[in-house]
């Protein structure tokens, strides 16, 4: 780095009815009682989760984006109910988090030459970035719009071949491939 | 010395050589996919087209411009000459020499092993256009099954025949051909014959592309996930330099390093798969014989107790009634220590080396249009037998052959052995014959071997890919080798097993210890070269040229 490279930047200068703050503080309060009096009409931005959920909602209105929402991963079917993926390590290479675990091995279908006997997400390290969904060749892998899962154990967490597959069967239908 | 112009860059040589040779030597790329530097030059792919200008032989003053592109690897590099790979006319022809090639190609790089170290790829980025302008249906080849070890598929072919010269010029059984012409064409193998012939997977590393695959290796791992390591060859007392490429603590696959006084470009199958008893039934814990049956210890009491029953042998029955039995494949290193700490309990300890196992006679192979020999696949089975007579020699004093020692052991003359054990299946045979009887048996083996069985009590070790060293060769070279994977669990090497024993100061290393023994007298050890890998993975051809 050059020294004509550094730019120096100073704080704007404060007049006096900035450096006391009350006239700040007093805006700041009047947009929270203007907001809590709102509330009293029934007008809130409040949801009622779980009864209410975003993504049954417009998403001009705040919803979600079910096409777009980066959520639990699926692993996607072909036209003949196979997994798509090929094995080829891609999502795995790309992942920042390291959390697909992928093995390989030749496919028993004689159109297809490779395809996965094991492909692990672990969705508790997973950052939801959505690398493996942009690096997939073949659009095999996808995240969906759950958000709300649960288990008991880490172990529970770690999304099998099966899980992910059954993960596209619920989500087909709102999330076509 | 000549000099030539490469693309605005000198480029100097000594003797003849053609200019792509020249240009590979002083790292200017050029593209190529047929040449290679261990075969002849055919100059069929034609990437390689340079435009060129040289000197006018009648008045060389006056350059003289060739009209037509040249295959750079065909020509002789002639002193004064311009060279281009990146004119207008010489990129044109990369791309439409790009385009061709990738007419037919699968593109399937997905599920292709080759992808990541494949010249294609490279090529294609490099040189190539990123659309293919081909809308009629690519020629489609199912994947054939030619050989052993190699796979073959033909659509991913780009017609290079370097497989072809190699079965041809190296290996000289000459299973492959081109059949077939123009857009039929196709390699393949002679009805009714294989490819499996000793050096066969040669060919896999030699494919410029993903058109011959290993099936050892199939879709076992992709190439960018391995790393590697420098290493030689355990098996063969040739000493083939090796690449382990390895991820996770775990072995994937061998491949040839580039060593122009021992095995140039290639290494013979035997010593590219033997490398499984790495992760094969191995040893984790030390284990004593308690009342008939083996008890794990630990290691604080396995060293006590090798040291206890190794002085009880000789406080009973005079020096003299110990033995120390080398392995061949062991490092010279820590035959070193093993003699050390073997002399240093009892000074007149017997020393003995495992005879290594001798396969028929060495096997030769020939170019069959030159006659010369191209390739030695030596008979002896061990990498290091050398080093073990030259340790034995050193320390001099007692010293038998295996046959002697078992006859001592049977006259109770011996009555503790402390051997380090052969790692590969089958060959502590001759070894568990003559010391199996031993009164005291200490082993150290990596694996469930039969000296593990009649041992009193063995230590777990590390296989070659797990340790550093240094291996003699039968011609006597002194070759190092890196350290690929960790130990494995609860394992230790027979060298840190004896720096331990000896109460070494500090951390036990190869070269730790080869600085004692060159303080010793064994001055070969002082400066021993160690290789090194610069890049991650490093296929061999980008390291020869």
């Amino acid at each position: 780095m050059k020294p004509e490279d550094i730019i120096e930047l100073q704080p704007p200068k404060l007049g006096p009815m900035e450096n006391i703050f009350v006239p700040a503080i007093l805006a700041g309060l009047g947009t929270t009682i203007m907001h809590l009096f709102k509330s009293v009409g029934g007008n809130t931005r409040t949801m009622q989760y779980p009864e209410e959920r975003r993504e049954d909602m417009p998403v001009l209105e705040g919803g979600m984006d079910i096409q777009k929402y980066r959520g639990v991963h699926r692993l996607n079917r072909d036209e003949q109910g196979r997994v798509k993926c090929v094995a080829c390590y891609m999502c795995a290479t790309a992942c920042p988090a390291h959390c697909i675990h992928i093995v390989g091995d030749a496919a028993p279908w004689a159109d297809r030459e490779k395809y996965p006997i094991k492909f692990d997400i672990d969705e508790l390290r997973c950052i939801y970035c959505g690398m493996c969904e942009e690096a997939c060749p073949v659009d095999a892998i996808e995240l969906t719009y759950e958000y709300d899962i649960v288990g008991l154990t880490r172990q529970e967490m770690v999304f099998d071949k099966e899980k992910l597959l059954a993960m596209y069967d619920k989500t087909a239908a709102r999330k076509p491939m | 010395m000549p000099t030539m112009e490469v693309d605005g860059q000198m480029v100097s040589w000594e003797g003849k050589k053609t200019i792509l040779q020249a240009c590979n030597d002083a790292n200017v790329p050029i593209p190529h996919y047929c040449y290679h530097a261990g075969l002849s030059i055919v100059a069929s792919c034609r990437i390689c087209l340079v435009e060129m200008e040289s000197p006018d032989p009648k008045d060389p003053a006056k350059m003289v411009k060739l009209p037509k592109l040249t295959p750079s690897c065909q020509t002789p590099a002639v002193d004064r000459m311009k060279v281009t790979s990146k004119s207008p006319k010489a990129v044109a022809n990369q791309k439409a020499v790009m385009e061709f090639l990738l007419i037919n190609h699968p593109l399937d790089c997905p599920v292709c092993d080759q992808a990541g170290e494949c010249y294609l790829q490279d090529y294609s980025f490099n040189y190539g256009r990123a659309e293919s302008r081909f809308e009629e249906d690519k020629i489609k080849n199912p994947k054939k099954d030619i050989g052993l070890h190699v796979l073959l598929y033909s659509d991913r072919c780009i017609l290079c025949t370097r497989c072809v010269r190699f079965t041809r010029e190296i290996s000289g059984s000459g299973e492959l051909a081109v059949f077939g012409r123009g857009a039929r064409e196709e390699i393949d193998v002679f009805p009714g014959k294989t490819v499996d012939n000793p050096l066969s997977a040669n060919v896999i590393d030699i494919c410029p592309v993903g058109a011959l695959l290993d099936k050892d290796f199939l879709f076992s791992q992709r190439v960018w996930f391995l790393k590697s390591a420098a290493s030689i060859s355990p098996i063969s007392s040739g000493g083939e330099n090796i690449f382990i490429h390895h991820n996770h603590g775990r072995i994937y696959r061998i491949k040839p390093r580039f060593n122009a006084d021992v095995n140039k470009w290639w290494i013979s199958d035997e010593a590219r798969y033997t490398w499984q008893f790495v992760h094969e039934n191995r040893l984790h814990a030390c284990h004593r014989m308690q009342y008939g049956s083996f008890v794990e210890t630990s290691w604080e009491r396995a060293y006590a107790q090798t040291t206890e029953d190794l002085q009880k042998a000789v406080r009973d029955n005079g020096p003299g009634s110990t033995a120390a039995v080398l392995s061949p494949f062991a490092s010279t290193e820590e035959m070193f220590l093993h003699a050390k700490f073997a002399r240093s309990i009892d000074p007149q300890a017997w020393l003995a080396v495992t005879p290594p196992r001798i396969d028929g006679q060495d096997q030769v192979f020939k170019n069959p249009a030159t006659g010369a020999v191209t390739f030695t696949i030596r008979a002896e089975k061990a990498p290091n037998r050398r080093g073990a007579e030259k340790i034995t020699a050193h320390f001099g004093g007692n010293a038998c052959a295996l046959e002697e020692l078992a006859e001592k052991i049977k006259n109770k003359k011996v009555m503790a052995v402390l051997a380090s054990a052969d790692p590969l299946p089958g060959m502590d045979k001759p070894v568990l014959a003559a010391i199996g009887a031993a009164p005291t048996l200490i082993a150290l083996t990596s694996r469930h071997t039969g000296l593990y069985e009649k041992a009193g009590l063995s230590m777990p070790t590390c296989t070659w890919a797990e340790k550093a060293g240094v291996y003699e060769n039968c011609d006597g070279r002194i070759q190092a080798f890196q350290q690929a994977i960790d130990p494995l669990e609860n394992c230790r090497s027979d060298g840190r097993i004896f720096w331990d024993l000896l109460a070494h100061e500090g951390t036990h290393s190869a070269a730790a210890v080869r600085h004692e023994m060159a303080a010793a007298g064994l001055a070969d050890y002082a400066n021993v070269a160690i290789p090194q890998v610069e890049k991650p993975l490093e296929v061999m051809e980008f390291s020869a040229l």
